[in-house]
């Protein structure tokens, strides 16, 4: 924690960043918060948010450059949120010239709660590095059902939802202006539980750009396994057209270019 | 009384260059195919988003077939690009979640290819039917 609370110190006595966005302990609540250097003395408050306690920090970031479009920010970032702002990066939405990372590592009980393969940032600057999970269960288990079976479970748990649209909101890849769930000639108006394919458009969306932290499925007040479809999802495309969503180092995302040739194959009937 | 066989609803969505133009030399050549499916002619088979598709699954359709230009030939050059990358990764998803993948396929007919267009819609139209209606039409409404 001092670690990271001095490296904070620094970038804003430096003058680098305009203010650093992570989190505060307040009334003994973490909260997402903006420090600003004229405020250094909340630094010593900066903590770093529990486990079960996180917000969609890139999500207020882009709120935050589209005010101030010219500021460098810092922002705290565990693996997921860094795999974030590399996807937004490639989708335009982020200026990588203009965020500074603070890294957190999470500790391995969060790992393997998230399953997640990369549960640490490029910089870290709190905590170590933990074993990653390479293997999804939720996912295995769900792949070893028969087709029969695997509809009923997910139709169990489609029909629990009440529409409210928590998961595209808390969502910090959803940035779009326009949604396709909310058209009126895609999608069913004024019925709950909406119609049976609310969650697979939401899992076409996040193939390739789910970048599996989870919030959307904390966020459901209707617990439907959001994080098992669109970490299937990821690993389709992974198959499919060999993406790692969130890496710098494989290009774009298969969605947003047609390719210099098609060596696909259409499956037979 | 033989037991009435099932109608099945298959929606097409044919690209307008060559699919579309399959299924017209099908008919000018008079050659006989179910009357099953209803086409919806697009621009390009990259213009058909997988909402549609799923849209169709919801509304009632038992099965889904996209049809596009070969390879190469994309009157738009590249636009079936998409089209496979986009199906292909529908096909599995809905494999996933136990929607019965078969239910949608992805073919290629060129203009010239009349005969090869009934042989496909009707190679579809007895696989659909074998299959019965969909389990998305069929499942239970939540109370």
């Amino acid at each position: 924690m001092d670690r990271l609370r001095k490296k904070v110190r620094n970038l804003l006595k430096d003058g680098k960043v305009a203010g650093y966005l992570g989190y505060i302990m307040k009334d003994g609540h973490p909260l997402p918060h903006l420090f600003t250097p004229e405020r250094p003395e909340e630094v010593d408050q900066a903590i770093v948010a529990p486990g079960d306690a996180r917000y969609p920090l890139d999500k207020l970031l882009q709120q935050l450059t589209s005010g101030y479009p010219d500021a460098t920010f810092a922002i705290q970032v565990r693996g997921c949120d860094e795999r974030g702002l590399n996807e937004l990066y490639k989708w335009g939405q982020l200026d990588p010239e203009k965020v500074v990372l603070v890294g957190v590592a999470c500790p391995q009980d969060q790992a393997d709660y998230c399953e997640c393969a990369g549960p640490w940032p490029s910089v870290i600057d709190s905590g170590d590095k933990c074993a990653p999970v390479l293997r999804s269960l939720r996912v295995d288990r769900i792949d070893a059902l028969s087709g029969e079976a695997a509809f009923q479970e997910w139709m169990g748990a489609f029909n629990k939802c009440i529409k409210c649209y928590g998961c595209r909101d808390i969502c910090p890849m959803c940035f779009c202006k326009e949604c396709a769930l909310e058209h009126p000639d895609l999608m069913s108006t004024g019925k709950v539980p909406p119609d049976s394919i609310f969650q697979l458009v939401r899992a076409i969306h996040m193939a390739g750009r789910c970048i599996d932290c989870g919030l959307c499925e904390e966020n459901c007040p209707a617990d439907i396994p959001l994080r098992v479809l669109y970490k299937k999802g990821n690993a389709l495309v992974k198959d499919l057209f060999d993406y790692d969503t969130g890496s710098l180092t494989t290009g774009l995302s298969p969605w947003k270019f047609l390719g210099e040739e098609s060596g696909m194959e259409t499956k037979p009937m | 009384m033989a037991e009435k066989e099932y109608e099945a609803k298959i929606i097409g969505f044919f690209c307008n260059w060559c699919t579309y133009a399959g299924a017209d030399l099908a008919g000018v050549s008079r050659l006989q195919y179910p009357a099953n499916i209803r086409v919806i002619r697009v621009m390009c088979s990259g213009t058909v988003s997988p909402h549609h598709v799923l849209r169709a699954f919801q509304k009632g359709a038992d099965g889904v077939l996209i049809g596009g230009c070969h390879i190469g030939d994309c009157h738009y050059l590249k636009g079936n690009y998409m089209t496979i990358k986009r199906m292909t990764f529908l096909q599995d998803l809905l494999k996933f979640t136990g929607f019965e993948d078969g239910r949608l396929h992805l073919e290629w007919i060129s203009a010239a290819e009349g005969p090869k267009f009934a042989q496909v819609i009707r190679e579809f139209t007895e696989k659909i039917k074998k299959m019965g209606p969909s389990r998305l039409k069929i499942a239970p409404k939540a109370a």
